[in-house]
């Protein structure tokens, strides 16, 4: 299966496509199922694809060099950089925290306490076995 | 060729136009980056015929100056005509010609012709060669159009509402051929439409024509990033005044306010929240939605 395949967009959706692009693939890095070393379907073959703006994708792919999490590696593409320890970790709270922040704003509404919403929280974190990736 | 020093492969400068009393055009500025897709949005009769047919030379303005491919508009060249594709809203090509005739017809007036390009559409499309032109469906004869305006390659295409006779599957298709287009990053295509969802996918500008001007022209992206719409709720009811930086269009009821905003900041939020003891949510919009609150804008 080509690479291209695993990445999807909405185009309807209020989030920017290059923006969903780049979020799902730094997530796939952080979540290792891009290895460091792979390389990043080619702009043609993801446009083509997804039925979607070449510029988009380019766009998508530069933002994602900026970042560190890939390299223009010259006549083969992007290549995934190896996480390091920080970026990594960075990463994916970064990957998280606009999910934290509806819960924020959600708990302001229900007026609900720091130490509440942290209490209800923390059972669900340690409690993984009936999550599937 | 006379080469344009912003690289512009069309630009309207303070343009007006009026039938009888109605302003149509109330001073349209615009500018097409080469190798850029702009979607031109605009309700039913908000001028964007108008403003396409004045921007290929074929209305004349009442005032205004325009550039198309380095020529003013009212005096293109030969040259220059040969390098725009266009296809009109209604299309009146020639009734008693077969496909196959009409083909030959149009490919002698191109220096450039690609008769694989419009094989492969033919068949893709399924439009048949034999066919005479006036006994086609309207959405085929659109095909048909589109065709020829691809067929000589041009490097300034121009399509008014081109997919709103198309089926779904058709649609798909022709706006892969504009993706087509798009890849190489040299050629410009503008079009109008009022389906924002065929934008989303090919567009990376869009001007959004309102009141006989340019109400918004800019990147999608930008667009989608920076306009973001507000659900406000606060404890007591909000001022019918309430009021915030960069608001779009403000309604409020009671304690709840909906407020469409370009580029909130974090400080504005926060003054917001402080203010009016509220909580806010900012959700994401989608072109459509962009359309709407852009068409209730206040003035």
């Amino acid at each position: 299966m080509p690479v291209s395949y695993a990445f999807s967009v909405a185009p309807t959706s209020g989030v920017p496509i290059y923006r969903q692009l780049v979020d799902q693939i730094a997530a796939q890095v952080a979540g290792g199922r891009l290895a460091a070393g792979a390389f990043l379907p080619s702009v043609r073959q993801v446009a083509d694809h997804l039925e979607i703006n070449p510029m988009t994708v380019s766009k998508a792919y530069s933002l994602l060099e900026k970042d560190g999490i890939v390299e223009h590696v010259r006549g083969q593409g992007m290549r995934v950089n190896p996480p390091g320890p920080a970026g990594n970790g960075k990463a994916r709270r970064q990957a998280i925290l606009p999910l934290l922040k509806q819960v924020a704003e959600a708990a302001r509404h229900l007026a609900l306490t720091p130490e509440q919403v942290i209490a209800q929280l923390k059972p669900l974190l340690e409690h993984t076995d009936d999550q599937h990736s | 060729m006379i080469s344009t020093p912003d690289q512009a492969a069309l630009t309207l400068q303070a343009v007006h136009k009026r039938y009888d009393q109605k302003k149509v055009l109330d001073g349209i500025d615009l500018s097409v980056p080469t190798g850029s897709v702009l979607g031109l949005l605009g309700k039913n009769g908000a001028g964007k015929t108008t403003l396409i047919k004045c921007a290929l030379g074929l209305v004349r303005p009442d005032s205004g100056t325009i550039r198309v491919l380095g020529d003013l508009a009212q005096e293109l060249t030969a040259a220059t005509k040969a390098r725009i594709g266009y296809v009109p809203q209604e299309i009146s090509l020639y009734p008693w010609m077969r496909v196959r005739q009409l083909l030959d017809y149009m490919a002698a007036f191109y220096p450039k012709w690609n008769s694989a390009l419009v094989q492969q559409m033919l068949k893709d499309w399924e439009v048949s060669t034999g066919d005479k032109v006036g006994k086609m469906s309207v959405g085929t004869r659109q095909k048909l159009a589109i065709i020829l305006a691809l067929a000589h390659e041009p490097d300034l295409l121009v399509l008014d509402e081109p997919a709103a006779s198309l089926d779904p599957a058709a649609r798909r298709e022709f706006l892969k051929a504009v993706l087509e287009i798009a890849a190489g990053g040299q050629r410009t295509v503008v079009f109008s439409t009022h389906i924002t969802s065929d934008l989303e996918r090919v567009a990376d500008r869009v001007a959004i024509l309102r009141g006989g001007v340019i109400a918004y022209e800019g990147e999608l992206d930008e667009l989608k990033d920076s306009v973001k719409r507000l659900h406000v709720t606060s404890a007591n009811p909000l001022p019918l005044t309430l009021d915030v930086p960069g608001a779009v269009r403000i309604r409020v009821e009671g304690n709840e306010a909906l407020v469409s905003v370009r580029n909130v900041s974090e400080q504005i939020l926060a003054e917001l929240r402080a203010q009016h003891a509220a909580s806010v949510r900012v959700e994401d919009l989608n072109l459509e939605d962009i359309f709407v609150e852009v068409q209730h804008a206040r003035p």
